[in-house]
């Protein structure tokens, strides 16, 4: 199963071959949600709450129930009565007090958005009518907006059962910050903030679901993340018999679609369940934009002690999470830096202090990286200020801190274990690339001329494959239901001699399909093209899955292609045993090569495999005793490698996920003054990913990941008003770019492949979403440098730089930039 | 307001149906006629995956009632194609991984048709901000734009022969 066996020469891995997606989706064949139908089906709406904090004194939804065409009304009065509250699980991990969570609101609302009922009827627009008609008698309560006045003793609570809107209050120290800081030369203090974006998939969440009463069965077709959240959610608040979940293909999910989905698939199945009928509900973008889930607003304090050189001894991190109206992901901002705790670097001395603290805005999911952009700006941001304040190449500054080459496997003070990078090789590869001196000339000629260019850079790992342990290592009683990760995969031999795949994990762009097919092509020494996977991409009926099956994680690379492999490994075995059967030759003195079977030595094709495939499920008298008939293969993964921290330590240590790729990304822009518009005219992405199993999927990936992390830095973001009232519920104001406003992107890579992984492939796909917010900061600081302005904060759209520019002429006295 | 009948010719085959005065054109394609390539990612008009041809002339149909379409010709993504081959703009996303997730191709697929109708040799500029009204979260554009400029080679090939 290990890449520790030598290396093999890869036919199908590493090429572009023909996507097996996207000529479905360029002809509009596409399985989404939505363009499935079935006999009697009936659509869902739902009611929302107008106001950021509320009680519910009453739903009265008589009318709404004698419209036209409608079949059922379900209230929040009911959801109440009838089913019971989410547990809350890993991603509210550390939680002190268990807090019912409904799937709509129950008593209060918390948030603009939060369902309180939902119709269905035997059309869309006629359940929409119906909504209408529901009345709801809201007692509203005074909100808070702002995650800092939350803190505030006398600020109105958002659950009262918790006492206070820090509803997680968790230190984990590796090392000895407080003696690193006494040690060092100087000390960097700084305060850092991130904004509340999101990934705004172009589908929303998506859901069909049906209820057979006699067998006590439902079944749910949903575009969500995670089957386990999906299905555990179902089991906890419904109490079916059988649930069975199927995911078809996802448009875009990037972390939105694992968690608050749960609700509307547990509305939705309601639904179902009272009206008798199948039931679809789509979300609209107005719905999505307010109640589908954001990123999580995060504040830091920094303190890091260094010495003269620019070696961080220690780093002191306070985190202030804005987790919303939710507590379900209280932790998951906090939980998920343990992953990437101390970056590409080999400081020793590390304290993640860390608070969630609830607000009246939309709740927090997993959103592209889930924190670790974040913490990725705080250590790049802290590393430039360092240069800044010591008077140092921030290049240098890296290069003195980071994990060496010979260093790994790397066992970083939170109990990761690295497998392999080359961190300073990406750096001098940077470095060389982005040809630093020439833009820093370019830079100061353009000065001259009253032009602001900048050139900036960060660097940041990315980890994958999640360890299910990892979340528990901060909650009090370290209850572990699940450690590490596992997932299965089948693969069948038809009779004709090709080749099919289940697949446990849902495919949301991520071209699972090809890339299984590449390396089942690899396994069975057959073309792609005969080759496919059966969909819908996940089905919990067929699929082999386990914890790790989830479009989340980074999993995919490490579990499902470790499956494939195993799987097909098995099914080949099993196909040489045969073909050694029928032939009467040695299995050893077999191989299988592009639809036949061969004789090794003098080379010879001696059966085609589709004879092979025919008489294994068909002809008992070929089957040897002890081999089982027929042509198929399932396979379960796991990570097959020692790991010291697998289990969380009593200190909090523990391995968050298993592959650690890496990159640095460089950025050069222009910052025009007056209107504060920044123009990036370079980004260049250095990036360490291991093997790489089709170069176009990859690239793919990480142009649009990197796309979406500078355009979070340059503006792209929710905004709420002082009452509570969201502002951005639409693509445009919420300031999503188009193809115009987004740059080019460059690639170079620089593989250190994995040597813990199937063909030494590492996670991509978030990855570059990781760096680029804090590539882009660097840029602008560097390019406002004449002015003396530094950032500390995010966004960087037009007004707020033009803010930091007013500002830093104020405190020249050279008086505000005169407006265009 | 009453239903009313319209009469509109898909992808070269006439239907007549009777609708809602409030129906979208694309609620019409997707749910009547079960057409379901353009897809619904905001229903007001900035995000572009319900593109099609309307006489010719590239909408959103999520902005057209279908109601306003009675007479009309429109071709839909999956009138492209003939006989099971991919049209190049087709053929040119597939070999370029000009998609993702899929949600916004179709109507990708057909703002780029209808730009390289009018702009047989465009400029990177040109399709970037001829497609600027067609959003894409998954994929940066990169892969997009060369899928167009692939396109605009196949055409122009196909165009010589």
């Amino acid at each position: 199963m290990s890449s520790g066996d030598a290396p093999q020469k890869l036919r199908f891995i590493g090429r572009d071959v023909r996507s097996k997606e996207i000529p479905r989706h360029v002809s509009g064949r596409g399985r989404f949600v939505d363009d499935q139908h079935v006999r009697g089906l009936a659509y869902a709406a739902i009611l929302r709450s107008p106001y950021p904090h509320a009680r519910i004194r009453g739903i009265n939804a008589d009318r709404a129930s004698e419209a036209p065409g409608v079949l059922a009304v379900v209230t929040s009065e009911e959801v109440r009565s009838t089913t019971s509250p989410f547990k809350l699980g890993r991603y509210a991990a550390g939680m002190p007090v268990e807090v019912s969570e409904f799937a709509m609101a129950v008593g209060k609302v918390r948030y603009v958005g939060e369902p309180v009922a939902a119709v269905v009827a035997t059309e869309r627009m006629k359940a929409e009518d119906a909504l209408d008609m529901i009345e709801v008698d809201y007692e509203p309560l005074p909100a808070v907006v702002d995650h800092f006045q939350a803190m505030e003793p006398n600020a109105p609570l958002v659950f009262e059962e918790c006492g206070s809107n820090v509803v997680v209050n968790r230190t984990l120290m590796f090392g000895d910050v407080d003696a690193a800081l006494r040690d060092s030369d100087v000390i960097v203090r700084e305060a850092y903030r991130v904004h509340r974006y999101s990934s705004t998939a172009l589908e929303p969440f998506a859901c069909l679901a049906s209820y057979d009463p006699t067998a006590d069965e439902l079944s749910v077709l949903c575009n969500a993340q995670i089957p386990e959240v999906i299905h555990d959610g179902l089991k906890e608040t419904l109490g079916i018999g059988a649930i069975r979940v199927s995911i078809a293909e996802v448009g875009g999910a990037f972390g939105q679609k694992i968690h608050l989905i749960r609700k509307y698939v547990v509305i939705t199945s309601l639904l179902a369940r009272k009206c008798g009928r199948p039931v679809k509900w789509i979300e609209d973008r107005t719905e999505h934009m307010m109640a589908g889930g954001h990123s999580c607003a995060q504040a830091f304090q920094v303190e890091a002690g260094v010495r003269r050189d620019g070696t961080v001894l220690g780093l002191r991190i306070r985190e202030v999470d804005d987790v919303g109206g939710a507590v379900s992901t209280a932790s998951i901002h906090f939980t998920n830096k343990l992953s990437a705790l101390v970056s590409t670097y080999r400081v020793q001395n590390v304290a993640l202090e860390g608070k969630a603290v609830v607000t009246n805005k939309c709740p927090v999911v997993p959103n592209r990286a889930i924190g670790k952009p974040a913490l990725c700006f705080v250590w790049e941001r802290t590393m430039d200020a360092i240069a800044r304040q010591l008077k140092l190449d921030p290049l240098a500054v890296r290069s003195v801190n980071c994990i060496r080459k010979d260093e790994f496997p790397y066992l970083t003070p939170s109990g990761n274990l690295y497998d392999s990078g080359d961190y300073q090789g990406l750096l001098d590869t940077a470095a060389n690339a982005f040809d630093f001196p020439g833009l820093r000339s370019a830079q100061a000629e353009a000065l001259a001329n009253g032009r602001y260019l900048g050139v900036g850079l960060a660097m940041a790992i990315e980890p994958g494959g999640r360890n299910a342990a990892r979340d528990m290592s901060i909650a009090n009683e370290r209850a572990v239901g699940a450690a590490g990760g596992i997932n299965g995969a089948t693969v069948r031999l038809e009779r004709d001699g090709t080749a099919v795949l289940v697949l446990s994990t849902p495919n949301a762009g991520q071209a699972h399909e090809t890339t299984a097919c590449q390396v089942a092509a690899e396994v069975l020494n057959m073309s792609p093209e005969l080759i496919r996977v059966a969909g819908p991409t996940f089905d919990s009926a067929v699929s082999a899955w386990g914890i790790a099956s989830a479009n989340s994680g980074q999993n995919f690379h490490l579990y499902d292609i470790g499956a494939v492999q195993g799987a097909c490994q098995k099914l080949r075995d099993k196909l040489l045993a045969l073909s050694s059967a029928i032939l009467k030759v040695p299995a050893a003195d077999l191989l299988i090569s592009d639809g036949a079977v061969w004789r090794r030595d003098p080379r010879e094709s001696l059966m085609s495999v589709a004879e092979v495939a025919r008489l294994s499920y068909s002809n008992q008298t070929v089957v040897p005793d002890g081999l089982e008939p027929g042509l198929q293969a399932t396979y379960f993964y796991q990570y097959p490698y020692p790991t010291p921290f697998m289990l969380p330590g009593v200190d909090g240590r523990v391995q968050g996920q298993f592959t650690f790729s890496a990159g640095v990304h460089c950025a050069f822009v222009e910052v025009d003054v007056k209107t504060g518009l920044v123009d990036v005219l370079r980004y260049l992405i250095v990036s360490d990913c291991g093997t790489i199993i089709n170069p176009k999927v990859v690239d793919g990936m990480m142009f649009g990941a990197a796309a979406h992390g500078i355009s979070a830095a340059l503006g792209e973001g929710h905004v709420y008003d002082d009452t509570g009232q969201i502002l951005t519920t639409t693509y445009s104001g919420y300031g999503k770019p188009s193809m115009h406003d987004t740059p080019r992107i460059e690639i170079i890579h620089q593989p250190s492949p994995s040597p813990r992984s199937a063909f030494g492939q590492k996670a991509v796909g978030d990855g570059a979403a990781i760096p680029a917010l804090a590539a882009i900061a660097s840029a602008v600081e560097n390019a406002l440098k004449p002015l003396g302005v530094s950032v500390h904060a995010l966004p960087l759209g037009p007004e707020a730089v033009r803010a930091l520019v007013d500002a830093a002429r104020i405190r020249e006295g050279t008086g505000v930039s005169q407006g265009v | 307001m009453s239903d009313c009948k319209i009469a509109v010719t898909v992808n070269g085959r006439r239907y007549e149906a009777i609708v809602e005065p409030r129906m979208l054109l694309v609620t019409f394609l997707r749910e009547t006629l079960g057409l379901t390539g353009a897809h619904v990612g905001c229903v007001i008009g900035e995000c572009g995956a319900c593109s099609l041809l309307l006489d010719g002339e590239l909408v959103k149909s999520c902005l057209v009632l279908a109601v306003q379409a009675d007479g009309t010709e429109i071709t839909t993504v999956e009138g492209l194609e003939t006989g099971g081959v991919l049209h190049p703009v087709q053929e040119a996303f597939v070999r370029e991984y000009g998609a993702q997730c899929g949600f916004c191709t179709p109507g990708m697929v057909m703002a780029a048709l209808y730009l390289l109708r009018e702009h047989p040799n465009p400029s990177e500029e040109t399709i970037r901000s001829r497609l600027a009204g067609n959003l894409c979260m998954c994929t940066g554009y990169m892969q997009i734009v060369k899928s167009v400029q692939a396109a605009a080679v196949m055409l122009g090939e196909r165009e010589a022969s």
